[in-house]
């Protein structure tokens, strides 16, 4: 369901070529958990932001559910990411003046949900993530983990088909990192497919796949279990 | 919309749009009641006075000379000046409206030192007065040559016959101001003067004086060594002739002085010359204040979307479009504007019911509250505007950026 | 210590050139409007005569119509009758006393060459002079006997001297007026009263007169007031005898007092000479006699105009929204350097160190600002200046001494300061780890 063939990415300025990205490419089916490692520097997160339609490519072709990415205008990408994408950022990156309630409720603002509707799902969701009792907290009042799992929630709120996650752990101790990981293998369980960011062989290996990343490029891409996906 | 989360966000941050609120509220309050002095003095500066001011100048004559005959001399003037080509009729006067300088008198409907007068400005002028000055004769007549008498310092009796503007006619006859004509009226508490005509507008010499619209025109000759010249032309001769009656006055006679030789138009604008600056300085005064609270506002919203740039990713990420991004930034100027702009409008009111009370002014009109409601609202929104867009064109891609 | 927050503070306005700018800007703009405005102020109501402005007293008689008075709610007329000037004068129970009224003359000059010119004139008595130091620069005013003798004295002002003498020591000399010839006692020099106190009537910002010559000489000739003339009472008969007679007002009496005491006694004295006329008939309202120093008259007659007071007002607000800009920008200057002032803290800086830091840079603002807004009253008052050219003593109302000057700084500064307040307490609460954390 994503599928991308020879991506190439440049960041130029004046007198610089980069080459984040040289002719990636990358398959990923309904249900998988995926998730990229390699060193800082890798590409990680240009294949990420590229996956998650917040950087267009330069050269290649990208196809999301079967649909040519390339060709969107602002406001479809904008559409994709808020329908079909979830995203969970290293820093949680919740909004600081809203309480878990609204921070939740921004993609289904966006989205343009009735109120009633979005009640539901946000209650639906902050419950699933073990939150229920603080939905009118603000992030500063919660600790990391915590964060992370509004981080989650806000991410699933959605219904997305996709979760995108980047360093989901990285700001988190071992505890509180496992525990989120429990959280997406779960996830993953219930149908949603996440590729996961990170440069930690222990997390990677919970993933189904791990891809490395090196130079811009797929390095080696493995199957760590037998598939425990396709069960969508 | 998302007017909720908004204002939830504002409620968590509140000190700068508070600040914001204010000064907008502040400005508010000041444009409200500079507009409605602007258009106070407007009005006043718009008001007639009743003359033919554009062709009208006027010059004194002053006899300094102990041996200086002034009847001969307001005699053979006149005679001279109204035989020049061009000029329409001339009269000499005591004054003109405007000139801030004549002379004013209690008038009563009945004799009597206890009775109540009302005061109106005197012109002493000639049966050539009404057409010199170009008034508009509504009701009676105009004053026949055997009216006009020689007034002086000596004489006893005051001239029997007047012609009163209408707005004197009001304030004298409440309840039958077009009955004015053929009623006698009493100056000096008990000497009569009958009303023999009514001139539609006759401004007084002191635009300030609450009375400025009542006069009354009395037919004498006011027999002193100063005089006013009062001299209208034909259109197109005004200032032409000036130099030519100057000249020709100063000429004829040694014993006097011919000076101060002034148009009406000048006149008027020196009479309102501090109305109309003021008028420029509070326009200048609430420009200035108005672009300050705008760069008030970009300097807020520019930190405030500086500040935000990752959450404004964040959100792009989560899948908000340009325009959303734009719309947010845009309705959270437009809320904040909103209280500071309520707000002002009740300090507004405060401010003129305290400034109505102090400086005696007219209460303002109701719709310069909602006028300046819209001009700040419209300053807001377009100062808003440019950060609002630049938060629109933050990359989605933000949002995965370590710090 | 202090060295240290300057050197601080001058970084931190290094460190956001932009945004200091922004701050110096806002706090001039707002000092320039609000200083022009309170230097007019300032200026019209500033004392004209600060020496001697305890001392002498205006005086008012209320000889006003029984059915209602000059002026509401029950205020005396601000002129005096003839009879009533000339009476006090003669009583002659103050130091010194002066009866005076704005009048005009045609001088003739001598030089053929020259036209014969109106000039301004006071008819006044001798004690004028000294009374309301008048400066002299040849000569001096005229002896009292002067007055009774109605001799035919003048005192010019500089510029009339100029034009008819070229500026010489003209004492001695003679000028003819309206056809009488005058003996020069003496030439004022520049003289200038801010308000012209000694005589409101027809407004209190007017050039001084041109020439001065004795009051009596004045009535002899006949010569009417080119002031206000009111009246209530009708005359009974014509004539010139008849009107100085009469119940009109149209002088300004002044008198000179030292101490509470004599300006009781001459209240006394006031209220003695009133019921004195009651009984020929005279003055039929009730006793309400007033005494009034310079700056006490110069408050009952209002001289700082209604719309000098309405700018105040509306500048002062213009100062507080400049100020509420300043103090966004510092809030925003203060977000921004927390990940500095968390650092500072961590390595040990107080709460106090913080705040000095940042008071001293406000303050440093503030300095600028005031500078730059001594500028733009300089700029603000020329505007005015231009604005009001039509007004004949505007240049006289919109001048600038040191003590605006240092006004100004200190508003420019104490405004910092005070919108620096709240800011640089957000600054001293910035928790130590805070900021550090997300670094």
């Amino acid at each position: 369901m994503l599928c991308m063939q020879n991506i190439s990415k440049v960041y130029r300025t004046d007198s610089v070529e980069t080459h984040a990205l040289r002719e990636f490419s990358l398959t990923v089916d309904e249900g998988e958990f995926v998730s990229v490692t390699g060193p800082s520097g890798s590409g990680k997160t240009t294949f990420l932001n590229i996956a998650g339609l917040l950087e267009e490519f330069s050269n290649g072709n990208y196809q999301l559910d079967g649909k040519d990415i390339s060709r969107l205008s602002d406001r479809e990408r904008s559409r994709v990411r808020n329908e079909k994408i979830g995203f969970i950022f290293q820093s949680f990156n919740l909004i600081p003046e809203l309480d878990i309630f609204d921070n939740v409720d921004v993609p289904l603002r966006y989205r343009g949900l009735k109120s009633a509707e979005r009640r539901k799902r946000i209650e639906r969701v902050v419950e699933l993530v073990g939150l229920g009792s603080r939905l009118h907290h603000l992030p500063s009042q919660l600790s990391g983990g915590q964060q992370q799992r509004v981080a989650i929630a806000r991410a699933l709120a959605g219904e997305p088909r996709f979760l995108l996650a980047d360093e989901p752990t990285g700001n988190l101790d071992s505890g509180m990192a496992a525990s989120v990981m429990e959280l997406l293998a779960d996830i993953n369980e219930a149908g949603t497919t996440i590729i996961m960011v990170t440069h930690e062989a222990m997390l990677a290996k919970r993933a189904g796949r791990n891809i490395s990343v090196r130079d811009g490029r797929v390095s080696s891409g493995k199957s760590l279990h037998v598939a425990s996906a396709a069960t969508a | 919309m998302e007017i909720g989360p908004i204002w939830r966000a504002l409620m968590r941050n509140k000190t700068a749009y508070v600040l914001i609120a204010l000064q907008i509220a502040v400005t508010m309050a000041i444009m409200v009641n500079s507009i409605a002095i602007i258009q106070e003095r407007s009005r006043l500066m718009a008001r007639p006075s009743g003359v033919d001011e554009s062709n009208i100048f006027y010059l004194s004559s002053n006899g300094f000379t102990p041996d200086f005959d002034d009847r001969a001399a307001i005699v053979e003037d006149l005679e001279a000046i109204r035989s020049l080509a061009g000029v329409v009729d001339a009269i000499s006067s005591n004054t003109v409206p405007l000139r801030n300088g004549g002379w004013s008198s209690g008038v009563q409907t009945e004799a009597g030192d206890d009775v109540d007068g009302t005061g109106v400005a005197i012109y002493f002028i000639d049966e050539h007065g009404v057409d010199t000055f170009g008034l508009n004769l509504i009701a009676g007549r105009n004053f026949e040559p055997t009216d006009v008498e020689w007034y002086s310092q000596s004489s006893t009796r005051w001239p029997p016959a007047g012609i009163i503007s209408q707005d004197a006619a009001s304030t004298l006859y409440p309840d039958a101001p077009n009955d004015a004509v053929g009623k006698t009226i009493y100056i000096s508490n008990d000497q009569p003067v009958r009303i023999v005509g009514v001139v539609e507008r006759m401004q007084a010499a002191w635009k300030d004086w609450e009375g400025v619209e009542r006069s009354m025109l009395v037919p004498a000759f006011l027999e002193d060594s100063f005089t006013w010249y009062v001299i209208r032309t034909e259109p197109g001769y005004r200032d032409r002739l000036m130099p030519q009656v100057e000249q020709m006055l100063a000429e004829s006679n040694d014993g006097r002085i011919i000076s101060e030789m002034t148009t009406m138009t000048e006149t008027r604008h020196k009479s309102y010359h501090e109305d109309a600056a003021m008028i420029k300085l509070l326009v200048f005064i609430v420009s200035l204040l108005t672009a300050i609270t705008g760069l008030g506002i970009v300097g807020l919203a520019s930190f405030s979307v500086a500040r935000r740039t990752r959450q404004i990713g964040t959100r792009r990420a989560l899948g908000a479009s340009r325009p959303a991004i734009l719309r947010y930034f845009m309705l959270e100027n437009f809320m904040v504007s909103s209280v500071g702009i309520f707000a002002g409008g009740l300090l507004a009111v405060a401010m003129n019911i305290w400034m109505v009370q102090t400086f005696e002014l007219t209460p303002m009109a109701w719709y310069i509250i909602p006028a300046a409601m819209l001009i700040l609202w419209v300053v807001g929104q377009a100062a808003v505007y440019g950060p609002a867009r630049r938060a629109s064109l933050v990359p989605p891609a933000v949002a995965t950026r370590s710090v | 210590m202090i060295r240290y927050y300057v050197k601080l503070g001058l970084l931190g306005i290094r460190q956001n050139p932009v945004l200091s700018a922004l701050m110096v800007a806002a706090i001039a703009v707002g000092i320039g409007a609000c200083m022009t405005i309170i230097n007019i102020d300032y200026v019209m109501s500033g004392n004209p005569i600060p020496q001697r402005s305890d001392v002498l007293y205006h005086v008012q008689l209320d000889s006003w119509d029984p059915n209602e008075p000059a002026n509401e709610p029950n205020e005396p007329p601000d002129q005096v009758t003839w009879l009533d000037g000339t009476a006090l004068l003669e009583a002659a129970k103050g130091r010194r006393q002066v009866l005076s009224y704005r009048s005009s003359r045609v001088v003739q000059p001598a030089d053929p060459e020259l036209r014969p010119f109106e000039v301004s004139a006071r008819s006044t008595t001798a004690d004028f002079f000294p009374m309301f130091d008048v400066p002299f620069l040849y000569g001096r005013g005229w002896d009292k006997s002067a007055d009774d003798t109605l001799e035919q004295v003048v005192v010019l002002g500089k510029e009339i001297n100029e034009r008819i003498f070229g500026g010489e020591d003209s004492v001695g000399r003679t000028l003819m007026m309206n056809g009488d010839v005058f003996r020069v006692t003496g030439v004022v020099d520049e003289w200038a009263p801010i308000p012209t106190f000694y005589d409101v009537s027809t407004g209190p910002f007017n050039e001084v007169e041109e020439v001065y010559f004795p009051f009596s000489v004045s009535v002899a000739r006949e010569v009417g007031g080119n002031g206000n003339t009111n009246c209530w009472k009708p005359r009974d008969e014509a004539g010139w005898n008849s009107f100085l007679n009469s119940e009109c007002v149209w002088m300004q009496f002044w008198v000179e007092l030292h101490g509470a005491d004599e300006k009781e006694d001459y209240m006394a004295f006031l209220d003695a000479y009133v019921e004195s006329q009651k009984a020929l008939g005279r003055f039929p309202r009730p006793l309400n006699n007033r005494l009034n120093d310079v700056m006490e008259w110069m408050a009952d007659q209002e001289v700082v105009a209604d719309d000098v007071q309405v700018l105040l007002g509306l500048a002062i607000l213009f100062l507080i929204v400049c100020l509420l800009n300043t103090i966004g920008l510092l809030l925003a200057k203060i977000m921004r350097r927390s990940g500095d002032i968390s650092l500072r803290r961590a390595l040990g800086a107080s709460q106090s160190a913080i705040f000095s830091q940042y008071i001293v840079e406000a303050g440093v603002i503030g300095l600028g600002g005031g500078i730059i807004g001594i500028g733009l009253t300089w700029l603000g008052l020329k505007g005015i200046e231009i604005l009001y050219s039509e007004m004949e003593f505007i240049e006289n109302l919109v001048r600038m001494d040191w003590v605006m000057i240092l006004a100004a700084i200190a508003l420019a500064i104490v405004s910092a300061l005070g919108a620096a307040l709240y800011p640089t307490w957000r600054a001293c609460r910035i928790h130590p780890a805070a900021q550090l954390k997300t670094l």
